[in-house]
C-alpha cells in the first residue's frame, strides 16, 4: 500500500512520518566463481561453483523529509549497493525498506517519478546533442507539464548561470559544465527525493562550493531529501548535519558528523609551542602512557591525550615547561575516519 | 498515447544526434547501394545458371530479397540501435551505465526497443520498397486483396520475430555481459536472404522453428507471389504470438536477475 | 629484419587475442555464414545433375574448402591502418626500430591461428554434415601452398595501400567495403568463377579479386587443368608484385606528407 507522503503531512504536521525507513536490509551478492582453464570452465558449466559476497549487513536508519544525510565509509562498504536498493536498482536479500511511502525495489513509475540519481562518475545525458534536448525527452518521460518544465528549467538555469551552456553538445562541456547539467537532469522533474554518488568527483575546489552552495540553497527552499556520498570530507563537512558511516557493510555511526569524532575519536589534540628548547621532552611525556607524540610540524609539538586526561596533562605540561603557547583541538574529520578505515574499528 | 508521444520524442532526439554526428552521407549512400547491387547482381548470377530453384523463379525470389532489405531496413530504424546501445559493443550494460535506464518511470521493455532511432536507414527502407515494387512488376501478378492483406500481415509478423530473435539474444546479454549475442542472431540473419526451401531439410527444419530467421522472410514472400498456404500462415502468426511472449520473458527474467531479485 | 622483435609481436598478440577468443569466433562465424549460403543456394540448384560439369558434391567441397582459405587470406589488419593513421598510432610505430608492418604482420599472423582454431573444428563438423566430394591428389596440393601464401599477400597488400590512402583522404575505409564487395562478385563467393555469366567471368578471370580468394581453392578442387594454372599463377603473381610496388609507393610518400603536416 503507498499513500502519498505529502497528504500524510499536511494532516499530521506535529509528528511527520520519516519519508525514508530502512529496517534490517541486507544484501548478499552470489558471485560465480570461475577458476582458470579448461577444464574448470567446462566443470563450471555443469556444476556451477558460487561463493557468496556480503555487501551490507542488517542496516537500519530513518530519514526524515528535508535532511540531508552524508553516506559515508572506505570503497567497497556497501554504500553504492544501499543507494541502489533505495533507488530499487537493486533487491536485497533480506530486510525492508520504505521510501515516501513506497517499496524501492517494486519500481513502481510512480515511485521512479518522485527521486533522482546523480553519478559523478557516469554521465545521464546523449553526448552528442546539447543538454537542453536531453532536458526536454526527459521532461516528456517525467510526465512534466509544459509550463512547470519551463519555469522549473529557467529557475535552475538562472541559478546555476547555464545560459551560455544549453545549446553546446555535451561532449564539448567542461566536467563542471557537464555536472551542473547533470544536476538539472536530475532536478527538473522536482523529485522529493535525491541520492548523490559522488557528484563532486574531479571537480576543482571553486566549481565544488559552488555546488555544495548550490545543493544546500535548493535543500532548503524545496524541502528534498537527500542522501549524498563523498570521498571528500569537504562535501560531508558542509553540506551533511548528519552522517551515517558504513564499514564492512555494516552501520557503525549514525548520528551528527561533530559528535563523530567524539563518539570514535575519544582523544584532543593538544598543541605546544616552547620559548626556549626542551631537552628530553619524550621522557617527559613517558609518564602518561596513554599519551602519544606525533611527528613535529614547524617546531610545534603536538600530543593525543586522551579527552578524559586533557584538564590534568594540560595543567602538567603548563606547570613543567616553558609553554609559550597551548591549543586543544579536535581531531580533523579526515583523521578519524582514515584512522577508522585503516583499522576498520571505532 | 503517452507511449506515442515518448517515440516521437525519441525519434526527434535521435535525428538531432544523426546529423550532428556528420558522418559522410555519400559514404552511407555508397554502402547502401553497394548493398542492394550486390543482392540484385547475386540474384542475376544465380539464375543465369538455373530458371527455377526448388519451385523459386527470378521474380520471386526478387520479391524475397525485397522483404529481407525491408526488415533489414526496419532493423536499422529502430530495433537494431535501440537494443545495440543496451546489448551491443560498448552497450549500457558492459559500460555500466545501465541504472540511468533502469531509474526511468517507463516500462524497460518499451525504452530499450525504441529508444534510438537511425533515420538514414529510410534510404534503406524506400531501396527495399523500390526492389519489391519492381518484383511485383516482373511477376506480372494478379494482386488480389486477399494476397496484399496477407502480405501486409505476414510482414507484420516477419518484423515481429525479428524483434523477437533480437530481444531474446540481447536478453541474454543480462546472463553473460561480456559476449556480443546481438551480432550472432544478425549473423544468422542473412540466412534469411534466401527461401528457406532451398536449404537442405534439416536446416529448414532449425530455420523455420528454432531461429526462425527462416519465417520472417520466406513466408511474406510467398504471400505476394500467392504461394502460401492459409494454414501455413495461421501458423506462423501463432508462432510469431508465442515468439513474442517468449522473448519478452526472457527479456523481464534476464532484468530479474540484473536486479538481483532472484537469488 | 627483426626478428626477435617480430616474434615478440606475434606473442603479444596471440595472448590478448586468445583472451577474448569468444569476440573472435564470433567474427569468424560471420565471415563463415555468407559463404555457407552459398554452399546450399548452389547445392539446390545443382539439384542432383551438375552446373558446369559440377555435381552438388563438389560445389559443397568448393565451398567448405573456401570456407578456410578465405580465412587464411582475409586482411583483418588492414581495417585498424586508417585509425592508426588518424589517431597517431603510426607515430609511435615510427619511432621503433622497426618498421610499422610489422605490427600488421605479427597480428596477421596471430590472428590467423585464433581464427583457425574456430573455423577448422566447424568446417570439419559441417563436412561430417554435408559429406562433400573432394578429389584431392598431391601435385594440386603441392601447387596450393605457394598459390595460397600469394594470395594472402596479395590481398593483404592490395587492401594496406588502399587503407594507407588514410594519409590523404578520411574515410579510406570504404574502399576496403568496396575490396570485399568486389571479391564476393568477383571473388568465388558469390559463385564459382566458372558458374559466372561470361562478361563477368572473363573480368574475374583478369581482375586481381579471384587471385585473393578463389583461384588456391580452385587449384586444390581440381577445377584447373595444366595450362589453367600456370596462367592463373603467373597473373597472381603479377597482381602480387603490382601491390607490393604500390605499398612501397603510397607509404613513402604517405609519411612524407604525414611528417610535413605533423602527424
Amino acid at each position: 500500500m503507498s499513500f502519498p507522503y505529502k497528504t500524510l503531512r499536511r494532516q499530521d504536521a506535529t509528528q511527520p512520518e520519516p519519508i525514508i525507513q530502512v529496517s534490517h536490509l541486507t544484501k548478499v551478492y552470489r558471485v560465480p566463481e570461475r577458476a582458470p582453464g579448461l577444464g574448470a570452465s567446462i566443470r563450471s558449466l555443469f556444476k556451477p561453483q558460487h561463493s557468496d559476497v556480503p555487501a551490507v549487513t542488517d542496516i537500519s536508519f530513518t530519514v526524515e523529509p528535508g535532511e540531508i544525510v552524508g553516506l559515508i565509509g572506505p570503497n567497497g562498504a556497501g554504500k553504492t549497493t544501499t543507494l541502489k536498493m533505495l533507488s530499487g536498482l537493486l533487491y536485497p536479500s533480506s530486510g525492508e525498506a520504505q521510501v515516501a511511502g513506497y517499496t524501492p525495489w517494486k519500481r513502481q513509475p510512480d515511485y521512479l517519478r518522485r527521486i533522482s540519481m546523480v553519478m559523478g562518475n557516469r554521465s545521464a545525458l546523449n553526448w552528442d546533442i546539447p543538454p537542453l534536448d536531453s532536458f526536454r525527452v526527459l521532461s516528456q518521460i517525467y510526465r512534466v507539464p509544459p509550463d512547470q518544465y519551463r519555469q522549473t528549467l529557467d529557475e535552475l538555469i538562472a541559478t546555476l548561470d547555464m545560459e551560455a551552456l544549453l545549446k553546446k553538445p555535451v561532449r564539448n562541456l567542461s566536467l563542471g559544465e557537464r555536472m551542473k547539467c547533470e544536476l538539472v537532469a536530475g532536478l527538473l522533474y522536482q523529485p522529493d527525493i535525491m541520492f548523490l554518488d559522488e557528484p563532486t568527483l574531479g571537480l576543482d575546489v571553486a566549481m565544488q562550493r559552488r555546488l555544495r552552495t548550490f545543493l544546500k540553497a535548493y535543500n532548503e527552499q524545496h524541502t528534498v531529501t537527500v542522501i549524498l556520498t563523498s570521498h571528500y570530507m569537504a562535501d560531508v563537512t558542509a553540506l551533511c548535519p548528519r552522517v551515517m558511516l558504513i564499514h564492512h557493510g555494516q552501520l557503525i555511526y549514525d548520528g551528527a558528523l561533530h559528535a563523530l569524532a567524539a563518539r570514535l575519536a575519544p582523544f584532543k589534540l593538544v598543541r605546544l609551542q616552547f620559548s626556549t628548547p626542551v631537552e628530553n621532552f619524550d621522557d617527559f611525556v613517558a609518564q602518561w602512557p596513554a599519551v602519544e607524540q606525533l611527528p613535529v610540524e614547524n617546531g610545534s609539538r603536538t600530543l593525543r591525550v586522551p579527552r578524559a586526561d586533557v584538564p590534568l596533562v594540560t595543567a602538567r605540561l603548563l606547570e613543567s615547561l616553558p609553554v609559550a603557547d597551548l591549543s586543544v583541538e579536535d581531531p580533523p574529520i579526515e583523521a578519524v575516519i582514515d584512522q577508522i578505515y585503516a583499522e576498520g574499528t571505532l | 498515447m503517452h507511449h506515442l508521444k515518448l517515440i516521437g520524442a525519441f525519434f526527434k532526439v535521435s535525428s538531432q544526434a544523426e546529423l550532428a554526428y556528420r558522418v559522410n552521407f555519400f559514404i552511407r549512400l555508397l554502402h547502401s547501394g553497394l548493398n542492394l547491387l550486390t543482392g540484385v547482381l547475386s540474384l542475376v548470377v544465380i539464375f543465369n545458371q538455373v530458371e527455377v530453384i526448388k519451385g523459386w523463379d527470378m521474380p520471386a525470389a526478387l520479391a524475397l530479397l525485397g522483404v529481407y532489405l525491408l526488415l533489414g531496413a526496419l532493423r536499422g530504424l529502430f530495433i537494431g540501435p535501440s537494443l545495440e546501445s543496451v546489448a551491443g559493443m560498448d552497450g549500457e550494460i558492459w559500460t555500466g551505465t545501465y541504472d540511468f535506464t533502469l531509474l526511468r518511470p517507463v516500462d524497460q521493455q518499451f525504452l530499450i526497443s525504441f529508444r534510438h532511432w537511425r533515420i538514414f536507414a529510410l534510404v534503406d527502407l524506400s531501396m527495399a520498397i523500390g526492389v519489391l515494387v519492381y518484383a511485383l512488376v516482373l511477376l506480372g501478378a494478379q494482386l488480389t486483396i486477399g494476397m496484399v492483406l496477407s502480405f501486409l500481415l505476414t510482414l507484420l509478423a516477419g518484423v515481429t520475430l525479428l524483434y523477437a530473435a533480437l530481444l531474446a539474444f540481447s536478453a541474454l546479454v543480462f546472463w553473460n555481459p561480456g559476449f556480443l549475442f546481438t551480432w550472432v542472431i544478425n549473423d544468422l540473419f542473412q540466412l534469411a536472404r534466401y527461401p528457406v526451401g532451398l536449404y537442405p531439410g534439416w536446416l529448414r527444419l532449425v530455420l523455420t522453428w528454432i531461429i526462425p530467421v527462416g519465417l520472417m522472410t520466406t513466408i511474406p514472400a510467398q504471400a505476394l507471389v500467392g504461394t502460401l498456404s492459409p494454414w501455413m500462415m495461421l501458423l506462423t502468426l501463432a508462432f510469431t504470438l508465442a515468439a513474442f511472449l517468449g522473448a519478452t520473458w526472457l527479456f523481464r527474467h534476464g532484468l530479474k536477475k540484473y536486479t538481483s531479485a532472484s537469488s | 629484419m627483426n626478428q626477435r622483435g617480430g616474434w615478440a609481436l606475434i606473442k603479444n598478440t596471440w595472448q590478448s587475442w586468445i583472451q577474448h577468443r569468444g569476440f573472435f569466433f564470433l567474427l569468424a562465424f560471420g565471415w563463415m555464414l555468407p559463404l555457407l549460403v552459398y554452399l546450399f543456394i548452389w547445392s539446390a540448384a545443382a539439384g542432383d545433375g551438375t552446373i558446369a560439369g559440377l555435381t552438388q558434391e563438389s560445389l559443397a567441397g568448393y565451398y567448405l574448402i573456401l570456407i578456410l582459405t578465405n580465412q587464411l587470406t582475409y586482411a583483418t589488419t588492414n581495417w585498424t591502418v586508417g585509425d592508426n593513421i588518424r589517431y597517431g598510432q603510426i607515430s609511435r610505430w615510427l619511432l621503433q626500430p622497426m618498421s610499422p608492418i610489422y605490427h600488421a604482420l605479427s597480428q596477421e599472423i596471430a590472428g590467423k591461428v585464433v581464427f583457425m582454431l574456430f573455423s577448422i573444428p566447424i568446417t570439419g563438423l559441417l563436412a561430417l554434415i554435408i559429406r562433400p566430394q573432394l578429389n584431392l591428389t598431391w601435385g594440386q596440393a603441392l601447387i596450393f601452398l605457394p598459390s595460397i601464401a600469394l594470395a594472402w599477400a596479395l590481398r593483404f597488400f592490395w587492401g594496406y595501400w588502399l587503407a594507407l590512402l588514410a594519409f590523404w583522404v578520411t574515410r579510406a575505409d570504404s574502399l576496403l567495403a568496396l575490396q570485399d564487395s568486389l571479391i564476393f562478385l568477383l571473388g568465388g563467393h558469390l559463385a564459382p568463377i566458372a558458374l559466372l555469366p561470361p562478361g563477368l567471368q572473363t573480368l574475374a578471370r583478369l581482375l586481381p579479386f579471384r587471385y585473393m580468394s578463389a583461384f588456391p581453392v580452385e587449384v586444390l578442387t581440381g577445377q584447373l587443368g595444366v595450362q589453367e594454372t600456370l596462367i592463373g599463377l603467373s597473373i597472381q603473381l603479377g597482381w602480387t608484385v603490382l601491390a607490393i610496388v604500390l605499398y612501397r609507393w603510397v607509404w613513402t610518400r604517405g609519411i612524407r606528407r604525414y611528417e610535413a603536416v605533423g602527424g
